[in-house]
């Protein structure tokens, strides 16, 4: 079934590349087709990511995707997106819509040299720090990987898209471009990543999202050779037990606080984002008694050009899972769960190479002390998990 | 004492002749890329916040309402490159990373590309609405050069 629907969207996305090689004139006015692809080899020296990596090559790591726009007028415009993506135990592959968005710059205001304002409506791309709403093209990445302290890509579904309403804007102003989104949303919370996230496992119920709101101001002095952003995040959801369930319908609040900043010069960007969130858990009874953490993250990123077509990667990504039980212990001695599942210290380092604007090569190696950024999926027990290890990825992407 | 002199001179000479060569400079660097737009759209001026804009897709209608139509080279062409440079104050990657968050979220679309110069004439010239850039305009390429809103930077004869 499923592999019927990825043959399905590979054939589709493989007619509209060769349609758009074509030339755009193919197409109807107005309208355009973009589409990505992307494989990767992993492998762990201990631990899995994205598949049975541990002492082997996994191609566990696919990304498929193709989008369609219509801009209707200068006003209107609509879009939708399906992506296809396996990820180890993660993510299986079954295709689905990961935005379809109805852009709409309001009428009645006029859109001049200086401002412009809108609505989205639709399944929206979360404006959460620098890079998550374009995360699904391998392209648009820094790396392999995006820093797993900030974009996790363990609840990648629950951050990247959601169904909502959200206002956007932007402003010129004498010190640079000022942009704004605020959106009410409802996050995916249904897979089992989410769920561990939030209650430490697979629980047999299903976490159900309530009327969540997200926001980012995005400053950029100096045409954008500087970027400073603040996102905020209100996440609310209930539990809705299973009959046989040893939890009661608790609540989620899930709050976060992301500052980011960049700085573009002509041959190399450097970047770095620190981020807040606190989880808390209620009400869910004598089996998960009440739980409230705030976790601290932070990396520091750098980007090299080396040539026109070579370029470096160095970064620096640390999370703790509680800031105030830094490392784990405390949560260890409560819960039996290694204390090292509690932080993760990575350092990465990359090489890429561009063939021409569609493809893309890339090889990358992380060096990590801890396992907070693990998926539950592919190591289902944090038992034999290990504190020290290595990682090393090679992907190939095309885009057109 | 005498020495001093012819060498304060000459010294003085050498640097007029640097000032003049870096004017000289200067005006050619202002005149290499020109704003180019179908000779149908109204607009005669284009102020640089309307180009970066228009060039980044945020604004989509000319002052007389026409849809706008952006032609652009490959991120990778010299006239894109000093295009960016001179005209928008940014990198070539920078411009392609706002179209990418455009293309990926939905909430936008990527100029159109073209392969080179002659074709950017060709397609400004006959597309309704077009804007784009060139480095040399013929009398017969049927196209309105644009000045911007720093006087002198962009030619205004058509």
């Amino acid at each position: 079934m499923y592999r019927a629907k990825i043959k399905m969207l590979a054939v589709m996305l493989t007619l509209a590349g060769h349609g758009m090689n074509a030339g755009a004139d193919s197409l109807p006015d107005g309208v355009q087709v973009h589409g990505f692809a992307s494989q990767a080899v992993i492998g762990t020296s201990h631990n899995n990511f994205f598949g049975a990596t541990e002492n082997k090559a996994s191609l566990g790591f696919t990304e498929l995707g193709a989008n369609i726009s219509w801009r209707l007028n200068p006003s209107l415009q609509l879009s939708a997106q399906a992506v296809s993506r396996r990820a180890g135990e993660t993510d299986n592959g079954s295709p689905r819509l990961d935005h379809a968005t109805l852009d709409y710059l309001d009428y009645t205001i006029h859109a001049s040299e200086n401002a412009r304002y809108g609505v989205y409506l639709g399944k929206i791309k979360n404006p959460y720090g620098l890079y998550n709403e374009t995360r699904d093209v391998a392209f648009t990445r820094p790396g392999i990987l995006l820093p797993q302290s900030i974009y996790l890509d363990r609840v990648r579904n629950f951050v990247l898209s959601s169904p909502g309403l959200a206002v956007y804007g932007d402003k010129t102003l004498a010190i640079g471009n000022l942009s704004y989104q605020f959106g009410v949303i409802r996050p995916d919370t249904s897979d089992r990543e989410t769920e561990g996230t939030f209650l430490g496992m697979d629980r047999p119920g299903t976490i159900k999202s309530d009327a969540s709101y997200i926001g980012r101001i995005l400053l950029e002095p100096g045409n954008g050779h500087f970027k400073l952003a603040l996102t905020g995040v209100s996440m609310r959801a209930h539990y809705q037990p299973e009959v046989s369930d040893t939890l009661h319908a608790g609540n989620i609040h899930f709050d976060a606080w992301v500052f980011s900043g960049q700085y573009n010069a002509e041959n190399w960007v450097f970047t770095s984002e620190y981020a807040q969130n606190r989880i808390n858990a209620q009400n869910f009874g004598a089996f998960f008694p009440n739980h409230s953490a705030t976790g601290s993250s932070y990396y520091v990123q750098g980007t090299y050009q080396l040539t026109p077509g070579w370029s470096a990667l160095a970064r620096y990504d640390v999370t703790y899972r509680d800031k105030n039980d830094k490392d784990g212990q405390a949560f260890s001695a409560m819960t039996g769960v290694p204390p090292y599942s509690r932080f993760a210290k990575d350092l990465a380092a990359g090489l890429s190479y561009r063939l021409g604007n569609n493809w893309l090569l890339r090889g990358e190696f992380h060096h990590v002390d801890g396992t907070a950024w693990l998926p539950y999926s592919d190591n289902p027990n944090p038992a034999v998990t290990t504190r020290h290890w290595n990682m090393w990825l090679f992907q190939a992407a095309y885009r057109f | 004492m005498r020495y001093s002199h012819t060498f304060m001179i000459r010294t003085a000479r050498i640097m007029a002749r640097i000032l003049l060569c870096l004017c000289l400079l200067g005006v050619a660097k202002a005149w290499a890329v020109m704003i180019i737009a179908n000779p149908h759209v109204s607009a005669t001026t284009l102020s640089q916040n309307a180009l970066r804009a228009m060039f980044a897709v945020k604004l989509l209608q000319w002052p007389d309402s026409q849809p706008v139509r952006v032609f652009v080279l490959p991120d990778d062409n010299p006239l894109h490159r000093a295009f960016c440079k001179e005209a928008l104050d940014v990198y070539p990657y920078q411009l392609r990373q706002t179209w990418d968050r455009l293309v990926y979220s939905g909430t936008g679309q990527a100029p159109t590309e073209v392969g080179s110069e002659q074709e950017m004439l060709k397609r400004v010239a006959t597309t309704p609405g077009a804007l784009g850039y060139a480095r040399k305009v013929k009398p017969g390429d049927r196209v309105r050069i644009l000045s911007g809103d720093n006087p002198g930077r962009i030619n205004s004869a058509e």
